[in-house]
């Protein structure tokens, strides 16, 4: 618990000083209002959901991506992933409390792009709350444990950023926050269930609205238990890749 | 039990391809045997690339030995590396390892919180450490505004921030100034009085004479040489030399016949090297100088590599490879 806390605030007052790093925030009004403007949300309110409910998704998502996954690259670049290593107990913890602080700022992503659809004219109305809140809660779990994972694969290829925006692209594509599942080739259909994204969207898109929300406990328990397949593959893999450094010698990367 | 040992320790890097696309391999410890008991402070003298640095990274558990053994306080650095680590306290030198933009009470904070100070001692040890290592001032600001030397303080706070009873600092003192450097000296007093083992590297000679119960010279890998910083004064003194410009040949020639030079040479700027095999050789040589009226005189200590050099020439060991 106290590493876990000691990442957490490491990482709020690293964020707190690097406004640079939060660039990606601003990126979802503007995803907003091109999604508004492309659906015609305002006129068509079947879409108008899915046009404010995506570019918050996509937020949540970049941020954990650019900036989570970075972590331990960046680290290493800089010197302080070694004696982070050598301090006792286990790395992961660490770098599950400063994900979640990354996490936890992004949640901002949401009211942006409430702010911008309202701006739109848009009213958006909550008609099953409390599964909205625990499909949010669940999708910040299932998504700082994602970028655990990824934190994790950055870190052995050399240009491992170029592979975060490629891995993301595909993954909206697959969870049908962009485009409907069903505009995709049937052969890709199936691998949709695999992402957690696919079923927080879902969750989500069907809390926002009138009709009664079916097999609620089933796809949060789809979102919260892909995202601890996630958590487990990144805490395997660290084990893997900071055994792989000791002995490759590239720990502190020079 | 020592507080530091290695046998036949010994780290092969592949590194990658060269040019010409070979994969070449380099040993950077080769068969290092090293035990250190415990409350002495060690030096670790050597060139460039003499594997010093690897040394430390193995004793601090980041990075694996290809062979042999190593252990502090008697757990071994692979398989006992849970016991070892919060036994160790190490300083990478340098501008890398700090996170520049926050300040370096945050910086500290953060390292002790990671080695498990208890929150409630948190604040207080690392106001003691800002003060201690002459930060107090500064301690609030980023990191990446600090000067090298103040960055090499705020490591060497690190390495303590968890109270080890043992130290690796790999060199301590780069980019201090000579006054923060004598600070230094009184620093590693005073880890020597509160009974810690330090393992500090340096390429500076006068330094680990001063700090050091005993030092290692090591070359390419291996141990040449331990010593007492006595013996080893008394080393470098036997590789003394006298310098001077202007001595006729005449006086060249009797020089060299007096007892202790081992090799007089002028070179072409008229400076005549006369190296001396002992330290009682230095006054008669002298003497004989300036009663001959060459005043533009100078003895000289040699730097390590000449020890080095004279330590290799010595063991008939091949120097470089
Ligand atoms: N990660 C690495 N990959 C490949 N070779 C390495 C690596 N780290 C060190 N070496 C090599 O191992 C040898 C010993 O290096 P080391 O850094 O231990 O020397 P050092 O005594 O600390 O030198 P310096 O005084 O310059 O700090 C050198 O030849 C170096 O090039
Ligand atoms: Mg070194």
């Amino acid at each position: 618990m106290n590493r876990y806390l000691a990442g957490f605030r490491l990482q709020t007052a690293l964020l707190r000083r690097a406004f640079g790093d939060l660039h990606t925030l601003l990126t979802v009004p503007v995803y907003t209002l091109i999604f508004l403007a492309m659906t015609d949300g305002v006129h068509r309110p079947g879409l108008s959901t899915d046009a404010v409910l995506a570019p918050a998704l996509m937020g949540l998502w970049f941020m954990a991506v650019f900036t989570a996954g970075d972590l331990i690259v960046w680290d290493r670049h800089h010197g302080t992933l070694e004696p982070t290593v050598a301090a006792p107990g286990s790395l992961a913890p660490v770098i599950t409390g400063r994900i979640g602080a990354v996490t936890l700022l992004s949640f901002v992503v949401y009211v942006e792009s409430w702010a911008v659809g309202a701006g739109y004219g848009l009213r958006l109305t909550v008609h099953h709350p409390l599964v909205f809140l625990a499909g949010v809660v669940a999708t910040a779990f299932a998504t700082a444990c994602t970028a655990a994972m990824i934190a994790t694969l950055l870190v052995l290829p050399r240009n491992a950023q170029i592979y975060q925006n490629s891995v993301s692209w595909p993954l909206f594509l697959l969870s049908g926050i962009i485009v409907p599942i069903s505009a995709l080739p049937d052969w890709l259909r199936p691998l949709s269930r695999l992402s957690f994204l696919y079923w927080s969207a879902g969750l989500l898109r069907s809390a926002l609205g009138t009709h009664p929300v079916d097999d609620a406990l089933l796809r949060l328990t789809a979102v919260v238990l892909l995202g601890t397949v996630g958590a487990g593959a990144a805490a395997f893999l660290l084990r893997k890749v900071l055994t792989r450094l000791r002995v490759l010698g590239t720990l502190g990367y020079s | 039990m020592n507080a530091i040992q290695t046998r036949a320790l010994r780290r092969v890097f592949t590194a990658g391809r060269d040019k010409r696309g070979k994969s070449g391999s380099r040993t950077a410890l080769d068969g290092v045997d090293l035990s250190i008991p415990p409350g002495e402070v060690h030096g670790l003298l050597g060139p460039n690339g003499a594997g010093k640095t690897t040394l430390c990274k193995i004793l601090s558990t980041v990075l694996v030995p290809t062979s042999g053994s190593a252990s502090v306080m008697g757990h071994d650095v692979v398989t006992g590396l849970a016991a070892v680590r919060p036994l160790v306290g190490c300083v990478f030198g340098g501008d890398r390892g700090l996170y520049g933009r926050l300040s370096g009470r945050k910086n500290l904070a953060y390292w002790a919180a990671l080695y498990g100070v208890p929150r409630r001692l948190i604040d207080g040890r690392t106001t003691t450490l800002l003060d201690r290592f002459g930060l107090a001032g500064r301690a609030d600001e980023r990191v990446e505004t600090y000067s090298r030397g103040m960055k090499q303080r705020l490591h060497l706070a690190r390495g303590l921030v968890h109270n080890p009873p043992v130290l690796l600092l790999d060199e301590p003192t780069t980019g201090m100034d000579p006054v923060s450097a004598m600070d230094f000296r009184r620093l590693i007093g005073e880890l020597r009085n509160e009974g810690r083992t330090v393992l500090v590297t340096t390429h500076d000679m006068a330094e680990a004479e001063a700090v050091c119960d005993r030092v290692t010279l090591v070359n390419d890998g291996r141990i040449l040489h331990s010593a007492s910083p006595q013996e080893l004064s008394a080393l470098v003194s036997r590789y003394g030399r006298v310098e001077a410009r202007n001595v006729p040949d005449t006086l060249t020639q009797r020089v060299r016949i007096l007892p202790g030079v081992t090799r007089v040479a002028t070179d072409t700027d008229g400076v005549t090297r006369i190296e001396l095999a002992s330290a009682d050789a230095a006054p008669p040589v002298l003497r004989l100088l300036i009663e001959r009226g060459v005043t533009d005189l100078a003895t000289c200590r040699p730097g390590l590599e000449e020890v080095y050099l004279h330590l290799i020439a010595d063991r008939g060991m091949e120097v470089g490879r």
